[in-house]
């Protein structure tokens, strides 16, 4: 496709062909198709109908599939001949056919069928003419041969020469052309540059494909402004410390791997080096009109000093290996710059590429080869923009989590002092105790909340509903991350307490306890139950489970589905029966899952053939004082928990103990099969304490009384039988004597009256 | 009901001794405890149903720990709860670990001590190594050992102590307390070679032990048994020996002997009985079994509170036993 246009703008070259040595620049990108025309020089109208016209760049790296034309995109007036055309014609030489001619171009090293052929003065022995005007004569010195040409030859083209493909070793001496401008020895076989030194109005110097390793010989040539050195073996920029006019520096396809000594080249305005071994760019200061620089296929992973190259337009990075845009960056500060390539390095294959590109050189016109619209351009500031917001975003959302990751590690870290603290201290806990509640709200409701919302102002509401909630303190977390709601360290538990927005109290469907001990978390249940309705699945994780009967505790919930308990920090997931007994125990849930396993009905007969006796027994064996207790205990723990949040209207705790009533009854013959902390339980141990007291005074009293009754009773019983003899036999002595005691009788009768 | 003994003691302490006191007190506390709830049905209701539930031995669940170990029936109770509620466990034939079969004793009373489970497993274990698996039958056989006669095995473990080191702890009681020192020496000597004590002597000071002790004792016939089928024995051998020994069992009275174990057909039909409901509870919304469960019982609750339980009888025939051979074996 490239030779295909190429030929075609290589016959427009023909017909422009007396145009003159100027070379035209376009840059067709711009909209207002200005053309930047850049004359040579004054004199090249000296040669009438002689063109030169030559595009150092492409001119040879077109034949290497990177000829990259300059000004010719697609859609590039055609009138810009310029850039392509190449004749390497020299005058010297008969044109025959404008086809010949053009055919060199884009392949110079097409054979161009001149007449004249040099021949290597070496091998003849006498003056070989090869030519019916060039002679090339071996001189006195049997190396060198001497170049003479024929005196019309010299009066037609007396200012150019041209000896191309005459595999030449060395540089012939070229005598009595001290007028030669133009000097052309492409394709020969040039190992080092010399015997040119005679040519000091020398104007252009093509030593294209040869195999010179030095850049040498060259310190005459004040005046050479064309240097084409494509396709050599030199390995070092040097020597060209007198061409302080060179225009055109072309070293393309060498084995430079280092740019250097250039910076006296204040003229230079093209400089090719491509296909080199760069491995970066630098040591460009002084090259104050270099518009055109050629990197292609080298192997730089940066460039540097971009932004000390004032003209700089078009700068070709394709094929290399940048990767990142912060080792070009350098090239957002040239604000010369329109025109740049990066395709084939890893920074293209990169999603950013394009806006971030874009984003940062805004003074661009072209990006591989394609003209930027400003549709693009506005694509990019915003996908920059967002780009920008996610960096900041995530910046913060990575703080955010450092903080956390902080946080939950110094509540991991308290956690462990306290369970070796219950152990061996437990005063000095509960002396702690009433400090933290007392310190920790503020934190929470004050700073951190208050901070929140400021913070996560401009985050996307995504985000801010994400982050809701989240505050971060030394002593507990509390965290809603999308339906999960995370509580670490007992302090966190006061967070339920708090305001919950309604949306985010019903998107919650789990909640994760962590360094928490179970038996806190019981009291606050209830207030789960009411602030979260549609958690159903409950994660616990360090928090000291340790017994079946713990378990009880959850039954009186609204519902849960799904229960993980993490082994961690949590010993009772190490009894074999324990899964069971949360099945059988919260049965009334119709749980899906536990530890992530699926329940199957297997489990659920399991958990029934296991314990099923022990709820009976509860519920049928239990004296129904005892169930009343029980249950009142129940209730009224439930009423004590509901109570305890101040300022509720009563109708909502009326409310609730309906509820709460309706649950019991949901699973009569388990709800005797309750949990009570260990405080609460204590407590009411030591309540119980008392009246037990008084019970065993008022017993005591009760049956002392009864003893003595009873005693004295029985000394009466005893007693007794004597007495009634006692009373019979004085009876009877007396009614012995039957007279006498009728006397006595109507004595006593008498006397009454 | 009046028996010889009762002439022999003050009214009170025969009370007292019988724990017939203990029982006053608790009915007491317990009416203290829901005044309001037990007023509504009947005080005269509610000391027969207490009364009644110390009979059939139900009276313990979820009680405290205090309450379960103050009588000897409180005790059998327990046991024999522990026994019926787990049996599955038991029968399922898992093996569970020394903490694990706290928890169940801690279904039933909450704040179960772990010392006392852990001594427990230390017969079984015979050792400290208490993280092992141990069968149901096994912890099940220490433990009413242990729970039963917990502080006449503390004594024995003193006891134990003592002829070890080489004291004679009966030296004042015993009455051929020379003989016995003169045999001390021998004994001491083998003991460094030999394990533990020899049965002979151990024997004679257990049963002074027994005459003394005011708390309950295994009945000193069987511990002579036991003792006399061995020389020498330790301290574990011993309990081991003592949880194995089914006339012991017998006399407690509160669990059926070994081979009967892991059999109770009413409960059984019990549980076959809750067993069908289960696959209901799965396939049907919750909500339907629980609505089926829910006017069941709460009407007929609120209709007739008190009513008898339908266990009453068959109860009544086996723990009024066991108690019988309770108080015979506490006195």
């Amino acid at each position: 496709m490239i030779p295909g246009k190429y030929r075609s703008v290589s016959g427009r070259a023909a017909n422009n062909v007396n145009c003159g040595l100027h070379l035209v620049i376009q840059t067709s990108s711009l909209p207002e198709k200005n053309k930047v025309e850049f004359k040579l020089s004054k004199d090249t109208s000296s040669f009438p109908g002689r063109l030169l016209q030559h595009d150092l760049e492409r001119n040879y790296s077109s034949r290497q599939g990177d000829g990259r034309v300059l000004s010719p995109s697609p859609g590039s007036k055609s009138s810009c001949i310029s850039t392509t055309t190449n004749v390497t014609e020299l005058c010297g030489l008969e044109m025959k056919t404008a086809t010949s001619s053009l055919s060199a171009f884009g392949d110079s090293s097409i054979q161009t069928p001149s007449k004249s052929r040099i021949r290597q003065g070496c091998h003849s022995a006498g003056p070989n003419v090869s030519g019916d005007h060039v002679n090339l004569v071996s001189s006195s010195m049997p190396s060198f041969p001497i170049l003479q040409r024929s005196s019309e030859e010299k009066i037609l083209y007396s200012d150019r020469l041209t000896l191309e493909r005459q595999k030449l070793t060395v540089c012939p001496i070229i005598d009595g052309e001290e007028h030669l401008r133009l000097l052309n020895f492409q394709h020969n076989f040039i190992t080092r540059i010399q015997n040119i030194s005679n040519l000091q109005r020398l104007i252009f110097l093509d030593l294209y494909d040869n195999q010179i390793e030095e850049i040498s010989g060259l310190s005459t040539l004040r005046s050479l402004r064309v240097l084409l050195l494509g396709k050599n073996r030199i390995r070092k920029i040097s020597n060209l410390e007198n061409l302080k006019s060179l225009d055109v520096l072309d070293l393309h396809g060498n084995q430079i791997t280092k740019i250097e000594n250039v910076s006296h080249l204040c003229d230079l305005r093209v400089l090719n080096l491509a296909r080199n071994l760069l491995s970066h760019v630098d040591n460009l200061n002084g090259l104050d009109s270099l518009t055109e620089l050629n990197l292609r296929h080298n192997q730089i992973s940066f460039v540097r000093d971009v932004d000390n190259l004032p003209c700089l337009q078009r700068l070709f990075l394709s094929f290399n290996n940048i990767s990142s845009f912060e080792n070009v960056s350098c090239l957002a500060d040239s604000s010369s710059l329109s025109d740049i390539t990066f395709d084939g390095n890893p920074i293209a294959q990169e999603s950013w590429y394009k806006h971030t590109i874009l984003q940062n050189m805004m003074q661009l016109r072209q990006l591989d080869m394609k003209r930027v619209t400003e549709e693009e351009r506005r694509m990019a500031s915003v996908v920059a923009k967002k780009e920008e917001e996610k960096k900041r975003e995530s910046h913060k959302q990575s703080l955010l989590k450092e903080k956390k990751r902080l946080t939950i590690n110094n509540v991991a870290r308290k956690w462990d002092l306290q369970q070796n603290r219950v152990a061996n201290i437990p005063t000095n806990q509960d002396r702690k105790d009433p400090d933290s509640p007392s310190q920790d709200p503020c934190p929470v409701n004050g700073s951190t909340i208050s901070a929140f919302p400021e913070e996560t102002g401009p985050l996307d509401s995504g985000l801010i509903s994400a982050l809701q909630g989240l505050s971060v303190t030394d002593t507990h977390l509390v965290e809603v991350d999308g339906d999960t709601l995370s509580l670490y360290g007992s302090g966190a538990l006061e967070s339920l307490d708090r305001n919950w927005s309604v949306q985010t109290a019903g998107m919650v469907t789990t909640v994760s306890f962590t360094f928490i001990e179970f038996d806190e978390i019981v009291q606050v249940l209830p207030k789960l139950k009411i602030k979260f309705p549609n958690s159903l699945h409950l994660k616990f994780k360090e928090t000291n489970l340790v017994t079946l009967q713990q378990f009880n505790a959850l039954a009186q919930l609204r519902r849960i589905d799904q229960l993980t308990i993490d082994p961690q920090g949590n010993p009772v997931v190490n009894f074999t029966l324990w899964k069971y007994y949360v099945l059988f125990r919260l049965s009334h849930f119709s749980m899906q899952k536990i530890n992530g396993t699926e329940v199957t009905q297997n489990d659920m007969i399991m958990a029934e053939r296991l314990f099923g006796i022990l709820a009976h027994v509860a519920s049928s064996e239990l004296p129904q004082y005892r169930m009343i207790s029980i249950l009142g205990d129940a209730r009224k723990k439930q009423f004590q928990y509901l109570l305890e949040p101040k300022g509720k209207k009563p109708g909502i705790i009326s409310e609730e103990n309906n509820d709460s009533k309706r649950l019991v009854g949901e699973n009569t013959n388990r709800a005797t099969l309750n949990y009570t902390t260990r405080d609460f339980y204590n407590e009411k141990l030591e309540e119980v304490k008392e009246k037990k007291k008084f019970c065993k005074m008022y017993i005591e009293d009760l049956v002392k009384e009864a003893t003595e009754i009873n005693m004295k009773n029985e000394a009466l019983q005893k007693l007794w039988p004597q007495m009634f003899i006692e009373l019979v036999r004085d009876a009877v002595i007396e009614i012995r004597n039957k007279n006498s005691y009728m006397k006595l009788c109507l004595q006593q009768i008498t006397d009454q009256k | 009901m009046l028996s010889p003994e009762r002439l022999a003691l003050p009214d009170y302490e025969y009370l007292a001794q019988r724990h017939v006191l203990t029982y006053m007190e608790d009915a007491v506390c317990q009416l203290l405890e829901n005044k309001e709830d037990i007023s509504q049905y009947g005080i005269a209701r509610f000391f027969t149903e207490y009364f009644n539930s110390v009979c059939q031995g139900t009276h313990i669940l979820f009680r405290e720990f205090s309450f379960i170990q103050a009588t000897p029936h409180n005790r059998a109770s327990f046991l024999r709860a522990f026994w019926r509620c787990f049996r599955t466990v038991g029968k399922n034939g898992d093996l569970l670990t020394m903490k694990e079969y706290h928890c169940l004793l801690q279904l039933l009373c909450p704040d179960f001590p772990l010392e006392l489970t852990q001594k427990a497993a230390r017969i079984v274990l015979m050792d400290d190594a208490t993280d092992c698996l141990m069968s149901f039958s096994d912890f099940l056989f220490a433990f009413q050992i242990q729970f039963y006669y917990s502080e006449f095995l503390e004594s024995v473990a003193a006891i134990y102590q003592d002829l070890l080191s080489g004291k004679n702890p009966n030296t004042v009681i015993v009455p051929t307390s020379s003989s016995g020192q003169h045999r001390q020496r021998p004994a001491l000597g083998e003991a460094s070679m030999l394990e533990g004590v020899e049965a002979s002597l151990f024997y004679q000071c257990l049963e002074n032990l027994c005459d003394r002790h005011k708390y309950s004792c295994p009945p000193p016939a069987l511990v002579k048994e036991v003792l006399s089928n061995v020389q020498r024995l330790t301290f574990y051998g011993f309990l081991v020996a003592l949880s194995k020994h089914h006339g012991i069992n017998q006399a407690l009275g509160a669990l059926p002997d070994k081979g009967d174990l892991m059999h109770d057909p009413a409960m059984d039909e019990e549980l076959e009985r809750l067993l069908v409901q289960v696959p209901g509870l799965v396939n049907s919304v919750t909500a339907s079994s629980e609505a089926s469960c829910l006017p069941s019982r709460t009407p007929s609750r609120v209709a007739s509170p008190w009513r008898p339980l339908h266990h009453s009888r068959k109860v009544d025939v086996e723990s009024d036993g066991s108690t019988e051979e309770t108080d015979e074996s506490e006195t």
